[in-house]
């Protein structure tokens, strides 16, 4: 499964993308679970974000979903953070 | 008359007048070809203002807390919260007006941050809080983990600690300022968050935060260094601030963060779907309006150019979709009704005609 995330805004405007493949992994299953319960709360259009706020595209494998702050789920907020974090 | 004329005239729910689907508008939108983004972004945007509109009726329907008695008084009611690394809004409250300074730094600055934006509202535009009605002054700081941002929700400010490439977000008090003015501008022009009235709403943020920074430390145009964000890049990265007002594009240059992408005059002008439309970079043309306005006329900036600006922000004459010419021409127009045909105009129109944005 690969998994994107793409943040974009926020006061500075810098754009990040960081991506991680989880075939072979571990803990794959876990990768999984957390970044399909991310997509399903996820939306199919940009929603309106706040002033400076970041807003985030999220792909699996091909799906497409977007979020911003400060109205992230649980699920939404651990995947950005675990793939901006590990990912390359 | 189209179902969608019929529609907007007793829209009380948002209309949706398109019969492109919202995602394939999105993935033009998306596009980095401008004649394929520009007509699918401007119909999101649409769709964007009745949004920001309906939350700026649901933020004056319902404030954060109720103001005190003495609201009306010339009194900062500020109320300070941790977050405790936590992204749930407020958080812990550690600090109400009055209060006596904790052992935190960071609630320390954001609450000092909050009464000097408070205070040049009040002494230098007679304005008692952002909306001009004693609106309580909340912020949250130790938001979220690793957090290198600071945002405006509509009813709050929002400050991480910084991350790889920022430090603490409440360290620069024109940070602190320009997410307050956020507020100002959502309770006055209330600039639709993309493009071009995007830009302006960014570039007020800077151009208060800005002021607010130069009032604090009691600079005049010539003194101050008109830099945003001054402190807060982290050690490695290299660069002066996040933006500079008198020199746009200038800030920082640096092999991780890129360079500073933001134009000076029209000419250069940013077209992307990226940034709600690159609202953070082409906010650069009409911030170094304002630093060639305040120059030319020198001393105390809020005085001269800042009372223009404010006096162009509270006007009502501006639609929330204004453009940077619309913009401009309101200044023309507010510069006249407060100092007649004085420097102030000859000065005004001279800046807006360096950056290339018309007044004619
Ligand atoms: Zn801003």
């Amino acid at each position: 499964m690969r998994i994107g995330v793409r943040r974009t805004g926020g006061f500075a405007g810098i754009e990040r993308y960081a991506e991680v493949d989880t075939s072979g992994r571990p803990d794959a299953s876990e990768w999984q679970a957390l970044a399909e319960e991310a997509v399903a709360a996820g939306r199919g259009t940009p929603p309106i974000g706040v002033p400076d706020g970041f807003s985030y595209q999220i792909t699996v494998d091909g799906k497409t979903v977007y979020c911003a702050d400060p109205r992230l789920t649980e699920a939404q907020s651990k995947l950005i953070s675990q793939v901006l974090t590990e990912g390359a | 008359m189209t179902q969608c004329d019929i529609a907007a005239m007793k829209a009380t729910h948002p209309v949706f007048c398109t019969i492109v689907p919202p995602h394939v508008l999105d993935k033009l939108a998306q596009a980095d070809d401008p004649a394929l983004a520009g007509p699918a972004r401007r119909t999101l945007e649409a769709d964007a203002a009745q949004r920001t509109h309906r939350r700026l009726t649901t933020v004056l329907g319902a404030p954060p807390a109720a103001p005190p008695a003495d609201a009306a008084g010339d009194k900062p009611h500020r109320t300070l919260y941790d977050a405790q690394h936590r992204q749930e809004l407020p958080g812990v409250k550690v600090r109400g007006e009055g209060d006596e300074p904790g052992q935190d730094a960071t609630v320390n600055r954001a609450y000092a941050g909050l009464g000097a934006t408070f205070d040049l509202l009040l002494k230098a535009f007679g304005r008692r809080s952002v909306d001009g009605n004693g609106l309580p002054l909340v912020a949250s700081v130790h938001y979220g983990e690793n957090y290198g941002n600071a945002f405006w929700d509509g009813r709050q400010m929002v400050f991480g600690d910084g991350d790889e490439i920022f430090r603490d977000f409440t360290l620069p008090v024109d940070v602190i300022a320009h997410e307050l003015a956020h507020g100002l501008t959502q309770y006055t022009a209330n600039f639709t968050y993309f493009g071009q009235p995007g830009a302006l709403n960014e570039s007020v943020s800077d151009v208060f935060g800005s002021l607010v920074k130069q009032y604090v430390n009691d600079q005049t145009a010539e003194q101050a260094d008109w830099l945003i964000g001054a402190g807060l890049l982290a050690e490695r990265v290299t660069g002066v601030a996040l933006r500079s007002m008198k020199a746009p594009g200038t800030a920082y240059d640096d092999d991780v963060l890129g360079k500073d992408p933001q134009p000076a005059t029209m000419a250069d002008y940013v077209r992307t779907g990226r940034d709600n439309g690159g609202v953070h970079i082409n906010s650069g043309i009409p911030n170094r309006a304002f630093y060639l306005l305040a120059t030319a006329l020198g001393g105390k900036a809020w005085e001269g150019a800042g009372q223009i600006w404010y006096d162009t922000l509270t006007g009502g004459g501006l639609q929330v979709d204004a453009s940077f010419t619309d913009f401009a021409r309101a200044t023309v127009a507010a510069a006249h009704a407060r100092f007649g045909d004085g420097e102030e105009q000859e000065a005004l129109l001279k800046a807006w005609s360096q950056v290339g944005v018309p007044t004619g």
